[in-house]
């Protein structure tokens, strides 16, 4: 008998690369796509919440592809995988609700549902597995599948042809170049260690360590994955392509990028530093905090000079990104938990924001804020959607964001770090300051009553675009009025990434046939 | 001997790729990514001939203590790290995986290789050049 519970981590992959194949050949009838795979995304929610009630009552789930146990490719759902999928597919679901009337008509019906599922599909991969070269072909896959979707048009064309392609040609560059490094360390690591399941590297090198001193190039091995992880989440010394590309994309696009595809990196950099690296780790800590405090100034100071209300957004997510990273580079468990709790609560809201920056740009017809002014009165459901987003991106009590700093915060005055926890304080100021200008710019002021000043054509957003912002701005309150479960989550998630011994056993005593 | 040219190999291409992507030229940029990405691959191969014939993911005593049911049997102690060879056979093969991995980094490359190509055709529609100083459009 196969229930349909015990293949969960395969279908969340399986099911969005069939779909984006079905998708190819349903390109003559619009309508039956556009259904088939909003049906497909429903489904894909509701198995991903199985997925984490099994992981949170079953314990860690393994599921090998093939029977090769620990020698072939096998998936691993814990509680920061699982609850990685359920974030990511609650978002690309409405995302994609928000697209259908967001993209061109041609665009969407040719190649978009297709690379979008391609898309989840990757970074539901690169959730679930637990083998370091599979993470890698799934950094690929959803690396190809992004810039596809970077270059889609959006109605009215209020984003040029060419910062498509120059957005995206820096980008791909610098991913390839980060995928080179990647390929380098994996392959170091296996020359060293004989073996491609992160479980069992882990073993080998703490077998290795208490034998004695660490062979020299694991350091620099691990010095390689922060350069890897932090150029997907665009950390301080590697964040130069983000801002050209997430406001580039279109927004149900951005807020795929910016509210899940940068986390890949937050997500890697736990894995394989508390998995791989836990016995290198506290050499590496002051260097993750420093970059991490690097990365708030540069995103904050940045923001604040930015007029373009995508761009402005984007450096926004370069300086959240640093209170995720801040958190880790802390590294206890009230830290990590409270760096997952910042990343959960900064995702819902940033793609909120540019799903209605979306809604704002396709109203006003440009991108620019000094040219809206007073749309308060011809667009009052996106100012204070609009409102709420950066209230909780900037931390005022009532929406998750608040709850997330104060978290973060709290945990690092406990575990001692002042200096720190007051530049981030310090900075957290800034995001209040951007934020609010920019709501200021563009919706109070005088109206200027000619609703279209920038070249493209404007509309109003349609129904199927409010809805999903709508959703996501009351996840944001939630998220705020009541924490307890997130922050229940969150705590019994960074226990288990602080102490992977029930990880390690989980995928190391299977039976091997 | 094998070994010292196969590393000088690794280091050369990698030198050429690290100076072609720093060209202005985006062609050029291009083939220094896909030398650099070959510079990989030769490394992941040369991970698996290790010192002569023998497989890296083998050290110490070379031989599993082979149980009834399973050749797979890590023992960290004596230096095993994945005997794959059961008791007291001659290894004389390289690593097959290596091969495998190469295989598939050498497809992704294929496929970001055509898609920069791609795009680089598209710049030069749209910008008329392939002079990276000329792609300032984002700067404002």
């Amino acid at each position: 008998m196969i229930s349909l519970s015990d293949h969960l981590p395969i279908l969340l992959i399986a099911i969005p690369i069939l779909t984006s194949v079905i998708m190819v050949f349903l390109k003559g009838s619009p309508v039956l796509q556009k259904n088939l795979n909003v049906f497909i995304y429903l489904c894909l929610v509701i198995f991903s919440i199985m997925l984490l009630q099994k992981v949170w009552t079953g314990g860690i789930m393994v599921y090998e592809v093939g029977e090769w146990g620990k020698y072939g490719i096998i998936l691993v759902a814990d509680l920061l995988s699982s609850g990685m999928v359920l974030l990511t597919l609650i978002i690309s679901f409405l995302s994609l609700i928000y697209s259908l009337d967001y993209i061109e008509k041609r665009s969407l019906n040719s190649t978009y549902h297709s690379l979008f599922n391609l898309l989840v599909a990757g970074l539901n991969g690169s959730f679930l597995t637990g083998d370091i070269f599979n993470l890698f072909v799934f950094f690929e896959v959803l690396l190809l599948s992004s810039c596809g979707l970077v270059v889609a048009n959006e109605r009215g064309g209020v984003t040029k042809s060419s910062d498509k392609m120059e957005a995206t040609f820096k980008y791909l560059v610098l991913s390839m170049l980060g995928s080179i490094v990647m390929l380098i360390a994996v392959a170091s690591l296996y020359a060293t260690m004989g073996t491609l399941n992160m479980a069992d590297i882990a073993v080998k090198v703490s077998a290795a360590s208490a034998a004695g001193p660490l062979p020299w190039h694991i350091f620099a091995i691990a010095l390689l994955f922060i350069v890897v992880f932090g150029n997907k989440a665009a950390l301080f010394p590697f964040h130069y392509w983000l801002p050209d590309v997430h406001p580039t994309a279109p927004s149900p696009i951005s807020a795929m990028l910016s509210g899940v595809l940068i986390k890949i990196g937050v997500y890697g950099m736990l894995r394989v530093f508390f998995l791989i690296f836990s016995v290198a780790l506290p050499m590496f800590q002051p260097l993750i905090m420093f970059m991490a405090l690097a990365t708030i100034v540069i995103g904050a100071v940045s923001a604040v000079g930015q007029t373009d209300v995508k761009r402005m957004l984007a450096y926004s997510s370069v300086g959240q990104i640093g209170y995720v990273f801040l958190g880790i580079g802390m590294g206890s468990t009230l830290t990590i938990a409270a760096s997952l709790v910042y990343l959960v609560n900064h995702a819902v809201a940033k793609s909120m924001l540019f799903l209605t920056s979306g809604g704002i740009i396709h109203h006003a017809g440009t991108r620019d804020m000094h040219r809206m002014g007073g749309m308060i009165k011809s667009a009052p459901l996106m100012a204070s959607m609009f409102l709420v987003g950066a209230m909780s991106i900037s931390g005022i009590p009532p929406m998750g964001g608040f709850i997330a700093k104060f978290v973060l915060f709290k945990a690092g005055i406990q575990d001692e770090f002042y200096l720190p926890v007051a530049i981030a304080l310090l900075f957290a100021v800034f995001t209040l300051f951007y934020m609010m200008r920019a709501w200021m710019k563009m919706f109070w002021g005088t109206a200027n009553e000619a609703e279209n000043h920038g070249n493209a054509a404007s509309h109003a957003p349609t129904l199927l675009m409010i809805i999903p912002i709508i959703v996501l701005a009351i996840i944001v309150i939630v998220l705020g009025l009541y924490a307890e479960p997130l922050l229940a989550l969150a705590q019994a998630t960074a226990e288990q990434i602080v102490n992977p011994q029930p990880y390690i056993d989980a995928v190391m005593t299977r039976n091997v046939r | 001997m094998n070994n010292t040219f196969l590393s000088l190999t690794i280091a050369i291409l990698f030198g050429i790729g690290t100076f072609l992507i720093l060209r202005r030229d985006i062609v050029r940029v291009i083939i220094g990514l896909g030398i650099l990405s070959h510079a990989v691959n030769v490394l992941i191969v040369s991970v698996g001939i290790f010192d002569g014939t023998r497989v890296p993911i083998l050290s110490g005593s070379h031989n599993a203590t082979e149980t009834a049911s399973s050749v797979f049997n890590d023992n960290l102690a004596e230096g095993i790290l994945s005997p794959v060879i059961q008791a007291g056979t001659h290894i004389d093969y390289v690593d097959p995986l290596v091969q495998a991995l190469v295989l598939t980094a050498i497809v992704i490359s294929l496929a970001t290789t055509a898609f920069i190509l791609i795009l680089a055709y598209r710049i030069h529609e749209e910008y008329g050049t392939t002079d990276i100083r000329e792609l300032r459009r984002l700067w404002g």
